[in-house]
C-alpha cells in the first residue's frame, strides 16, 4: 500500500488485536471520509513454522501437528495429511474406516460454518447470534468429543484406518441433535431474511463476481456464492464421497448474504451425509490386516515420491504437497490453506466501501489466521 | 479435458523446454521446465487449457543436489485435472521470472517462498517479506541447511 | 493506580514540596502498602474478584476455547467474568496461544494499555513452555519472565472447565493477597 496521504485522507490500521479478527493479523485501511481507498494485510503474527517441524518429525507425529493448523478444521487438515501419505505410500482404508472418516470431518464442518456464522453476526453487531451458535456448536463438540475424545484437536486418524470405532449410542444421540440443529437453521433462515437491517446490510454488499472470483483463486463457500460449483469432493472424490448424494450449493449474487446462505445449506447438506453414511456403512475392520501401518509400527517408511493431494475444507480447498526421499520423515511439507487466498483477496474486496462493511465483508469471508500463517 | 490430451497439447507446443512430461493418473500431470519459459507457458495453459486456478507455489531445497525446484501445481475450475510443474534453478542465485501478471494470487505464493527459501521473483510487484520478522529476513529458515531449528532458548530444554 | 511512577515523580520533585502544618503528604504506593495490612484490601479484593473482566485476543487453538468459555454454554458471566474487546476495560489477559517474534511486541503494548490492578493467565502449552511449537524458529520462549504470570492452565488446549478453573484459583489467590495484580 501506498503509504503517502493526500488531502483529507487517513490511515487506519486494525489489529493485530481486534474484535473483528479471527486472529492476529493487521489490516491497514487508508481511508477518504468513510470510504476505503486502499487496503493492505499484514500477516505472520502468529507464523509458527509448522512445515518446518513437520519435516522433523515422524509421519505419525506429524498428526498432532497438522491439527493445530487450524484449530477449527483440524479433521479436514488431517484428512489432507494422512491422504498424501496414504497416497505416497499405497495404503488401501477399509470401507467402515472411510464412513467414519466422513462423518468426523462432516462434524467437523458443521462447527465450523457454525462459529464462522456465529462470528459473523458478531462483527455486524448482532451479538445474539454468536451465543445462539456457540450453543448449537457444543452439541456438536460433544458428538465430536464422543467419537474422537478431544473438543477441537483430535489426533483421530491413522494411516490406512481411524482410531476407534463409532461408540454406542452415537446415533441416536446425533438424531437428536441433528433435529434441533435442524429447526435452529430454519429459525436462522427465517431470521436473516426478514430482519430489515440485516437485508440492509448484506444484500448487495461486497459483490463478488463469477469472473473475478475465479482470478483472485478463491474456493469454498465465497466461490460457490458466485455461482462456480468448484467442489473437491465431487471434482476429486476421496473416501466414499462418491457413493453419496449430496448437492453441491450455491447461489448466484455472490454477496454476503448469499455466502451466509451457502453456509447455512451446506450445513443441511452435511447432516444428510452423515445420516446416509450412518444408514449405508458397512460392518468390517478398522484396517486392514497385512497393513503394518494400522498396527503400532516402531519405523515407518514411505517410498521416495512426491505427491499432491486436496480435501474440501469447511473453508475451501486444502491441499497437500508432500515429499518423500525414502526416510521416516517427510522431507518437504507444503501446506495451500483455503484461507491463504481469501485473506489474499480481502483488500481487493474492500476496496471502495465503506468502513462500517469491512467487518461485515470480512466476517462474511470467514478467514482464519492460524491456517494462513501457519 | 483429459491428462492424456492435455500433456500432448503441452509437448507439442513447449518440445524443446519441457522434460521429462508425463501422466501421473488421471487426475494428475507433472513436467520439469526450463526456467525461461515458465511465464510463457501458464499463460498458454490458462488461455488454452483452461488452467485458470493456481492452487500453489511452492519450492523445494536440495543441498546435495545444489538445487532449488520451485513447484507449481496449476489446476482448473472447469476440469479436474491437475498439472504440476517444477523449475530447478541453482542454490546459489535462484532467481525466477513471476508469474503474477498471469495468475493474480501467485503474489503472496511468491512472497512467502521468496522470504522462506530466497528465491527471488523478477518483476514481482512487492517482493517483500510476509510472514516472517524483520530479524529473521535473510536466514531462509525452510532450507536445509538453516541452523536455528530446532531453538534451543527454552530454559527447561538447556 | 501507576504507583511506581507516582512514587518516583514525588520522590524527585521532594524538595519543593512544602510543610504544611497538619497535613501528611504521602504517595499512592504507601496507601496501598498500608491498606494492604488492614481490612480494607479485604473488601477490596472481594470487589476485585468479582469483576474479573479478560481480553478476547485469540492466538490459536486455546483462544477458540477461550471464546467458547465466554459465551453462551459455559457462561463466565455467573463468575463475573466477561470477555471484553478493549485492553483499556480488561483486567485479565490471556495469552492463549504461542507468541512469535513478530507479535510480542504487540502483546507488549496490549499489556502496557491494560489499566492495573491486571493480570495474566497462560492459556495452554505453547505459552508455558512452547508446547508443540518449541522448536520452531519463529517463536519466543520463557514468556514467564516477560509478563508477571499469576496462573498457569496446561492443556493441549485446555477444555473450558479448566479454564474456569483457572478463573477460580485466581480468585483465590487475589483472596489470598498472593496475587501479582498490584505489583508494579
Amino acid at each position: 500500500m501506498d503509504e503517502t496521504v493526500g488531502p483529507s485522507e487517513m490511515i487506519v490500521h486494525l489489529g493485530p488485536q481486534h474484535p473483528m479478527q479471527p486472529g492476529p493479523f493487521r489490516l491497514n485501511l487508508k481511508l477518504k471520509g468513510e470510504t476505503v481507498v486502499d487496503a493492505d494485510i499484514e500477516l505472520g503474527f502468529i507464523h509458527k513454522g509448522i512445515e518446518k517441524i513437520l519435516e522433523n518429525k515422524t509421519y505419525l507425529q506429524g498428526i498432532p501437528i497438522v491439527d493445530r493448523i487450524c484449530y477449527l478444521t483440524a479433521m479436514t487438515n488431517e484428512e489432507a495429511y494422512v491422504g498424501a501419505v496414504e497416497k505416497l505410500a499405497d495404503i488401501e482404508v477399509p470401507e467402515r474406516s472411510q464412513y467414519i472418516r466422513v462423518i468426523v470431518e462432516e462434524l467437523s464442518r458443521l462447527q465450523s460454518h457454525l462459529l464462522g456464522m456465529g462470528e459473523f453476526g458478531a462483527f455486524i453487531g448482532f451479538v445474539s447470534m454468536f451465543m445462539y451458535t456457540i450453543k448449537e456448536r457444543e452439541d456438536i463438540l460433544s458428538l465430536m468429543d464422543m467419537v474422537t475424545g478431544a473438543r477441537i484437536t483430535h489426533t483421530f486418524l491413522r494411516f490406512g484406518g481411524v482410531r476407534d470405532d463409532l461408540p454406542e449410542g452415537f446415533k441416536e444421540r446425533s438424531a437428536a441433535v441433528f433435529a434441533s440443529l435442524r429447526e435452529q437453521i430454519a429459525d436462522y433462515e427465517r431470521l436473516f431474511n426478514h430482519d430489515e437491517i440485516y437485508k440492509q446490510r448484506c444484500f448487495g454488499v461486497g459483490i463478488l463476481e463469477a469472473k473475478t472470483a475465479r482470478d483472485l483463486g478463491l474456493s469454498g463457500p465465497a466461490l460457490r456464492a458466485t455461482g462456480v460449483a468448484f467442489d473437491i469432493r465431487k471434482d476429486e472424490p476421496y473416501l466414499v464421497y462418491k457413493d453419496l448424494d449430496f448437492k453441491v450449493c450455491t447461489a448466484t449474487d455472490g454477496d454476503i448474504a448469499a455466502r451466509i446462505n451457502v453456509r447455512l445449506e451446506e450445513m443441511l447438506e452435511s447432516m444428510y451425509i452423515i445420516e446416509q453414511c450412518l444408514d449405508q456403512m458397512p460392518n468390517g475392520p478398522l484396517f486392514f490386516e497385512d497393513s503394518s501401518y494400522g498396527v503400532r509400527t516402531p519405523v515407518m517408511r514411505v517410498p521416495e515420491g512426491d505427491v499432491f493431494h486436496r480435501v474440501e475444507d469447511p473453508r475451501g480447498e486444502m491441499g497437500f504437497y508432500m515429499v518423500s526421499d525414502g526416510s521416516d520423515k517427510p522431507y518437504r511439507v507444503k501446506i495451500r490453506g483455503p484461507v491463504y487466498p481469501t485473506m489474499q483477496a480481502l483488500p481487493p474486496l474492500i476496496k471502495g466501501t465503506t468502513l462500517a462493511d469491512v467487518a461485515a465483508i470480512a466476517g462474511s469471508m470467514d478467514g482464519c489466521t492460524s491456517e494462513a500463517d501457519r | 479435458m483429459d491428462a492424456k490430451s492435455i500433456i500432448d497439447s503441452l509437448v507439442n507446443k513447449f518440445q524443446d523446454s519441457l522434460v521429462d512430461a508425463k501422466v501421473d493418473s488421471d487426475i494428475r500431470v507433472s513436467a520439469y521446465l526450463e526456467p525461461e519459459k515458465i511465464v510463457e507457458v501458464c499463460q498458454y495453459m490458462k488461455d488454452e487449457l483452461l488452467f485458470d486456478h493456481l492452487s500453489s507455489e511452492t519450492a523445494v531445497d536440495y543441498p546435495k543436489r545444489n538445487e532449488i525446484v520451485v513447484v507449481y501445481h496449476i489446476g482448473s475450475y472447469d476440469h479436474s485435472v491437475l498439472m504440476t510443474i517444477k523449475v530447478k534453478l541453482p542454490r546459489d542465485a535462484p532467481e525466477i521470472e513471476s508469474i503474477v501478471p498471469v495468475y493474480w494470487n501467485a503474489n503472496w505464493y511468491e512472497r512467502e517462498t521468496y522470504e522462506l527459501f530466497g528465491v527471488k521473483f523478477n518483476n514481482h510487484p512487492y517482493l517483500k517479506p510476509l510472514v516472517l520478522p524483520d530479524e529473521l529476513m535473510g536466514d531462509w529458515p525452510l532450507r536445509k541447511d538453516y541452523e536455528g531449528f530446532p531453538n534451543r532458548t527454552a530454559r527447561n530444554l538447556v | 493506580m501507576d504507583e511506581l511512577n507516582d512514587n518516583e515523580t514525588v520522590g524527585n520533585q521532594e524538595e519543593y514540596v512544602e510543610e504544611v502544618p497538619g497535613v501528611i503528604t504521602t504517595t499512592s504506593m504507601a496507601i496501598t502498602e498500608f491498606l494492604k495490612k488492614t481490612k480494607a484490601q479485604d473488601v477490596i479484593n472481594w470487589g476485585r474478584k468479582n469483576s474479573l473482566w479478560f481480553l478476547t485476543q485469540p492466538m490459536g487453538c486455546c483462544g477458540v476455547e477461550m471464546i467458547a468459555t465466554g459465551c453462551a454454554h459455559y457462561d463466565t458471566d455467573r463468575f463475573g467474568i466477561i470477555p471484553r474487546n478493549s485492553p483499556r476495560a480488561a483486567d485479565v489477559m490471556i495469552i492463549s496461544g504461542y507468541v512469535t517474534k513478530k507479535y510480542l511486541p504487540a502483546l507488549n503494548t496490549l499489556w502496557e494499555q491494560m489499566a492495573a490492578p491486571k493480570w495474566v493467565i497462560c492459556m495452554g502449552d505453547c505459552s508455558i513452555s512452547g508446547g508443540p511449537f518449541y522448536e520452531s524458529y519463529s517463536t519466543v520462549q520463557n514468556i514467564d519472565k516477560m509478563f508477571p504470570i499469576d496462573v498457569f492452565i496446561p492443556g493441549c488446549p485446555p477444555r473450558p472447565e479448566a479454564l474456569l478453573q483457572g478463573f477460580i484459583e485466581l480468585q483465590k489467590k487475589i483472596m489470598a493477597k498472593k496475587d501479582h495484580g498490584t505489583d508494579y
